[in-house]
């Protein structure tokens, strides 16, 4: 793909910022956050080495919104371009999964849609992943191949910009004065870099690796107690399906205003306990354990079967924001291997 | 803008009655045409309170209004029937997939229902009654806690009975003094030769307990998993396959049910919680 060199980044913001609302990755104690970019500010930007703490789906599919006024429809607001700085490969494959759901069915989200439509992505490579990224596991990559408009690559000199996309051809080509051309030099460093990167990654999950598809572990392991005992210390805080980049339950609720009635939109999590509920008081998943395995069942198993990819990225943010402790790295190494005894168990009885 | 499927169609509940102490049936006019096919649900909103799925109780032949059977369960059901005539309500939908009706042609129907479950089954029923020389025959086994708590009593006692080629027993859990039927749950008036099973299809809809046992009856009578019909109650919002409440596996009730075989889901865990 057409790549392209820019010494500093500034330039190169200034002139996103010109033609749309620009969200940039900002530090915030330990983690990144997004923030409006403000060009006159003393550090606009900040090259963000590893994903934001926050999901990239709130730029989607906010926490959140308006789905319907009546009785009098009104005509919903229209979604100027933005463009967002920053995401990661697992953010990109996790826009692919809300895709799925939101765009890509018969019946489509058009709030979803028109959000996505206008969306300006640069993305931008992972130089040092943190102590809960997992995206190796399901060949996630610390840099993207693909689904961006722009990618940038920090280099020694300054960065490599990617085009991956018309919209991200045609933004370099009206502005590039801004741009010279990469120097070979530049483009081996930059690949150098990614190999280092995805070194460090592997090396970090080398406990990880599986012989037996995900899929299988989880949906052999129904029975299993790993889910009752891992769920022990939840206190349905239901941080981990909110800050998951790919979970997207949600609800409607009505509320009444003074001259008109509303449906809301607004984030759901299955770790609630009313979540399956219905009127008449059943609820096939009333223990916190049962949650749990609903929770796996759906990200490996219902969620593949239905749209052929898994609904994790193993970009480990709800690792990170667990209040107990719960992980879902560990509940797959425990499920691999409670699986792996059953096996040896029965081979014994065959014999 | 592409279509919202989340704005509700205008309506208004023009006719309340009264089925049993719990169960109420609102006729709601729509503002404009409304179709669905019998076994699909709808969302019916009751403005700034809330909503909730219902499979309308009416056969889908009538294009001018709908009947909704609804049992006070809930919140929103409770609401619902404090309503008076002329309240406004939103309706979204139909969703799902409703009952194949043509393939049920030429074969023998066997219904059995319970409960609130005689809602969806009776938009079954004037439907299959309505072109009833397609179909065999239509068996209906029902049940109800005690004769007070049938819903239709009107029709399911007089006229339904009366119709040619349907066969239709009942029964209650508790009787009183005038009940002359069979006492017992539902399961106790199912019998193997009811229908010929080589040429016949079952349809179970009810309390989930209920279901549960009447599809383990309908196997036992040597009812292929395919054979068998249910109509799943899950929490069903969005309607529209999103929002995930609704999953039984990878299925979406919304989307591929209300109406399953029971081959489709019977894998997956807790489908009678």
């Amino acid at each position: 793909m057409e790549t392209v060199f820019i010494s500093k980044l500034k330039p190169f913001l200034d002139a996103v910022a010109e033609r749309m609302d620009l969200y940039v990755p900002k530090k915030a104690g330990d983690y990144y956050v997004y923030s409006k970019y403000d060009p006159s500010a003393e550090m606009p930007a900040e090259f963000n080495n590893i994903r934001t703490c926050t999901p990239v789906k709130e730029f989607l599919f906010p926490l959140r919104e308006l789905a319907a006024v009546f009785p009098e429809a009104a005509e919903p607001e229209e979604v100027q371009p933005f463009a967002v700085l920053g995401l990661k490969d697992c953010d990109l494959c996790s826009i692919e999964i809300l895709d799925k759901v939101f765009a890509e069915e018969e019946f489509k989200d058009p709030f979803y849609v028109s959000r996505r439509r206008n969306m300006f992505i640069i993305s931008s490579d992972c130089s040092e992943p943190g102590q809960s990224c997992f995206c190796n596991v399901f060949d996630g990559k610390p840099f993207a191949e693909g689904g961006f408009d722009l990618n940038i690559s920090q280099v020694r000199d300054g960065f490599v910009i990617e085009v991956g996309s018309e919209k991200g051809k045609d933004f370099i080509e009206k502005h590039s004065r801004l741009f010279t051309k990469v120097p070979a030099l530049l483009l081996t460093e930059r690949d150098e870099n990614r190999a280092k990167t995805q070194n460090q990654l592997d090396q970090n999950n080398a406990e990880l690796r599986f012989d037996t598809p995900i899929k299988e572990i989880v949906q052999n392991s129904q029975d299993s107690d790993v889910f009752d005992v891992e769920a022990k210390t939840c206190v349905e805080c239901q941080a981990c399906t909110r800050i998951c980049p790919t979970c997207h339950c949600f609800y409607l609720y009505d509320t009444s205003q003074k001259d008109y009635f509303a449906k809301m939109k607004m984030w759901d999590s299955c770790m609630r306990m009313a979540y399956a509920e219905v009127a008449g008081g059943a609820n096939p998943n009333k223990m916190l354990g049962d949650r749990l395995k609903h929770r796996l069942m759906h990200k490996f198993v219902y969620f593949l079967d239905r749209y052929g990819i898994n609904m994790c990225v193993g970009c480990g943010r709800c690792v990170d924001a667990e209040a107990g402790d719960i992980d879902l790295r560990q509940i797959l190494k425990k499920l691999s291997e409670e699986l792996k005894g059953k096996d040896k168990k029965k081979a014994k009885v065959a014999k | 803008m592409s279509q919202n499927p989340y704005q509700p169609l205008n309506g208004e509940i023009v006719d309340i009655i009264d089925e049993s102490p719990t169960i109420k049936t609102f006729v709601v006019v729509p503002e404009g045409p409304f179709k669905f096919e019998t076994g699909q649900f709808v969302e019916l909103t009751l403005p700034g309170v809330g909503e909730a799925p219902f499979t309308p109780s009416s056969s889908p032949a009538d294009t001018e209004k709908m009947e909704i059977t609804i049992m006070k369960a809930g919140r929103v059901t409770a609401l619902l029937h404090e309503c008076k005539k002329g309240q406004k309500v939103g309706v979204r939908g139909p969703f799902g997939n409703g009952y194949p009706i043509d393939y049920f042609a030429g074969k023998e129907v066997y219904i059995v229902g319970g409960g609130v479950g005689l809602a969806p089954i009776r938009s079954l029923f004037l439907t299959l009654v309505d072109r009833i020389k397609d179909f065999k025959s239509v068996v209906c086994r029902f049940g109800a806690k005690t004769p007070d708590d049938y819903i239709y009593k009107n029709t399911l006692f007089g006229s339904w009975q009366k119709i040619a080629g349907v066969d239709m027993k009942l029964t209650v859990d508790e009787a009183n003094g005038k009940w002359k039927d069979n006492v017992g749950v539902v399961t106790t008036i199912l019998e193997s030769g009811d229908v010929n099973i080589r040429n016949a299809v079952a349809v179970v809809c009810g309390p989930p307990i209920m279901m549960k046992f009447a599809t383990l009856k309908l196997l036992e009578f040597g009812f292929g998993d395919e054979q068998i019909y249910l109509s799943m109650e899950k929490n069903m919002s969005c309607g529209i396959g999103k929002c995930g409440h609704c999953m039984i596996g990878k299925y979406y009730v919304c989307q591929e049910g209300p109406v399953f075989t029971y081959d489709q889901i019977k894998d997956y865990p807790d489908i009678w919680a």
